[in-house]
């Protein structure tokens, strides 16, 4: 359970869409927090104006209802709304005197205790909200009248309504308030994903280029991105080719090193041989031979692991079917007459992890020791397991001697004296494996000779 | 066998030129591939070393126009990186070994002779045809086990018409395997040397296996194997 809210978590700090989405997400709830009391509040002032104006309009029939006799209050018996006639009506009127004093209620405030006294105190109109003993809210509009009928008249006329009446009113808005509210919270994060999407197409476009740089489908990244992605890409681009630049230069500088080293020690190496004629110097012809074996050793391998370098920005993934045909055909070519049987169990569509330079030389010798060193047959094996990939490279040929495989793997160590051959072989295959994080080792093989394994 | 080395360090080409001479090789050794090209129209060889840092074509381009004019000779690279994507690169381009620098001239030398067997169809480094037997290692030609004393030119011939039996072989080929080219060349000389090689051959129970086409050459008429 934590370790899937971790992962969660990591996806959603690892993507700048998700986090936006989360970011816009917030922002639109908030928004909408802060609109839901503002349109309750509208709600409720126009409900209550509402409210206002019926209860103004049945005071208003009260007061015309009215009259007075010498100085009394007089209403008649039926008035003309007849609300405030039915003792179940919702609607209650009241009439006070200048002292607060009730004088006259109408039948429908028969079981009601409301407990409201009115001030006359010259504020005129007025609308207020009260509970009653049992809890039951009422609006309460409050008129005060100077004349009635053209006399003199000092009243309070109150009228009622109790505010379950609004309330149901005021629920069905919340209901539908929220429910459109949620609506359009729901359709904004959709039109938002889309927008992010639709805005992130170009970010899509760019991955999906880099992913060819690194793959090396492409050179380079192409100029068609928005005006703000540019820079970026520009950069890139001036990056990939400096360090492709470089990387040739080295490349160049690496072929003309080894050719200027090399070509004067074949000479040498031709000289020695012409000295060695004579038998009195073959004892120093001997330490020469020695000394310019030792020295292109060196050179072979010192530039052969500067060649080999990692890429920074180029990330390789070569099909391993094509790297091993290419070899094979090149090693069949050379070991022509002894018909070598190679066996590939691996799939066709298997991608080694490596540069293909570095693949290159790490199959190419592994490959060329087991065509040196085979009766017939040479198997090649490869495998995807738990994110590594596992090569093997066997032979049928004499093996190596358990006592003796550590030592082959060092650097310029040699067993098979009698063929030719450089001797850096597998030392430069440990250093590519080393470079990339990966181990070799070797066991016997079941086809009789050695196995060399590979785990990347 | 006329061998073509192209190498553009004097010293080594040089070498080279000085120790397959000696091996009994007739040798073309330039400097770079447009002379290359040059000495490839020009003559008949049977082997090319070429060394892939040349200057201007490089050795890779020089083997790929080579293949293109139809040059099916055997091709030894020499390399100095001695990386795999060279190595690969020139195979796939038409060479058949390569030898990486600094070599011993014995590593060289034998790869040179399992090329050129090889383009003569045989596996073996000697090859018989009735009762003579062709050591081409030791350089000797034996009839019936014993050794027919020949001379190194008269070598030379015995084993170039071997290798190329059931073929005719013209006089100014067989003239090419025993002479440079800036070296005067006399074609009487040939047929001295193939009439020195039918008398020793034939010393022996009438053995006859060279035949001359007229106006075409010679014919090593006894099948090898």
């Amino acid at each position: 359970m934590i370790a899937a809210l971790r992962q969660l978590k990591r996806r959603w700090v690892s993507s700048l869409r998700l986090r936006l989405m989360f970011g816009y997400t917030v922002i639109a709830v908030l928004f909408m927090l802060a609109l839901l009391p503002a349109l309750r509040g509208a709600f409720l002032i126009a409900l209550e104006k509402s409210v206002e104006k019926r209860l103004a309009a049945d005071t208003g029939a009260l007061i015309s209802a009215a009259r007075t006799d010498d100085g009394k209050l007089r209403m008649p018996s039926k008035l003309p709304d007849e609300e405030f006639d039915l003792p179940d009506a919702q609607l209650l009127g009241f009439i006070y005197d200048r002292d607060g004093q009730l004088v006259w209620q109408s039948p429908s405030t028969r079981d009601m205790s409301v407990s409201y006294l009115p001030r006359y105190d010259g504020r005129g109109d007025e609308l207020l909200r009260t509970t009653d003993r049992q809890g039951r809210e009422f609006y309460i509009y409050d008129v005060e009248i100077k004349l009635l009928r053209g006399q003199d008249a000092a009243f309070s006329i109150v009228t009622m309504q109790p505010a379950s009446e609004t309330q149901a009113l005021y629920d069905d808005f919340m209901k539908q308030l929220y429910l459109w509210l949620g609506c359009a919270l729901v359709l904004l994060l959709g039109l938002l994903w889309f927008g992010l999407t639709w805005g992130f197409r170009s970010l899509r476009g760019l991955r999906e280029e880099l992913d060819d740089v690194e793959s090396g489908a492409r050179e380079r990244l192409s100029d068609e991105h928005p005006r703000e992605l540019l820079r970026l890409t520009g950069s890139l681009n001036r990056l990939l080719d400096s360090e492709r630049q470089q990387r040739e230069r080295y490349r160049h500088s690496l072929d003309d090193l080894a050719h200027s080293l090399k070509t004067p020690l074949s000479v040498l190496q031709g000289a020695t041989e012409v000295i060695a004629a004579k038998p009195e110097n073959r004892e120093q012809v001997h330490i020469l031979q020695a000394q310019i074996e030792r020295m292109s050793q060196q050179i072979g391998y010192q530039l052969q692991r500067a060649s080999l370098r990692k890429s920074g920005l180029v990330r390789h993934r070569v099909p391993l079917a094509k790297v091993v045909d290419n070899l094979c055909e090149a090693l069949d070519k050379v070991y022509r007459d002894k018909q070598v049987d190679v066996q590939r169990q691996f799939d066709a569509w298997l991608e080694i992890p490596m540069e293909r330079a570095a693949l290159l030389e790490l199959l190419g010798n592994l490959l060329e020791n087991a065509y040196r060193l085979c009766l017939g047959q040479v198997r090649i094996s490869a495998t995807i397991a738990d994110g590594a990939c596992h090569l093997c490279v066997e032979d049928d040929g004499p093996g190596v001697p358990v006592d003796q495989r550590e030592r082959i793997l060092r650097r310029g160590e040699r067993l098979d004296a009698q063929h030719p051959g450089q001797g850096i072989g597998t030392a430069v295959v440990k250093d590519i494996i080393e470079s990339y994080d990966g181990e070799l080792f070797l066991e016997d093989s079941e086809l009789g000779g050695a196995a060399f394994h590979v785990r990347i | 066998m006329k061998l073509l080395v192209v190498e553009d360090e004097a010293l080594l080409r040089h070498h080279l030129y000085t120790r397959l001479g000696e091996q009994g090789h007739v040798v073309d050794a330039v400097a770079n591939a447009e002379e290359a090209l040059y000495r490839v129209d020009e003559y008949h060889h049977d082997l090319a070393v070429i060394d892939l840092g040349l200057p201007g074509i490089s050795g890779l381009d020089l083997i790929r126009q080579l293949r293109s004019r139809d040059k099916t000779f055997p091709i030894l690279i020499l390399t100095a990186r001695g990386n795999w994507q060279d190595k690969v690169e020139g195979l796939a381009s038409g060479a058949d070994d390569y030898v990486v620098k600094p070599f011993q001239f014995e590593e060289l030398e034998a790869r040179l002779n399992a090329l050129l067997r090889r383009s003569s169809g045989f596996i073996q480094s000697t090859i018989e045809a009735g009762p003579l037997l062709l050591d081409m290692n030791r350089k000797q030609a034996l009839i019936d086990g014993t050794s027919m004393g020949l001379t190194a030119y008269e070598y030379r011939i015995l084993e170039y018409l071997m290798r190329h039996h059931q073929q005719v072989v013209p006089k100014e080929r067989l003239i090419e395997q025993l002479y440079p080219d800036d070296e005067e060349r006399d074609p009487n000389v040939i047929e001295v040397l193939v009439g020195r090689l039918r008398r020793k051959l034939e010393s022996c129970n009438g053995f006859k296996p060279i035949e001359t086409v007229r106006g075409q050459g010679y014919l090593f008429t006894e099948r090898c194997r």
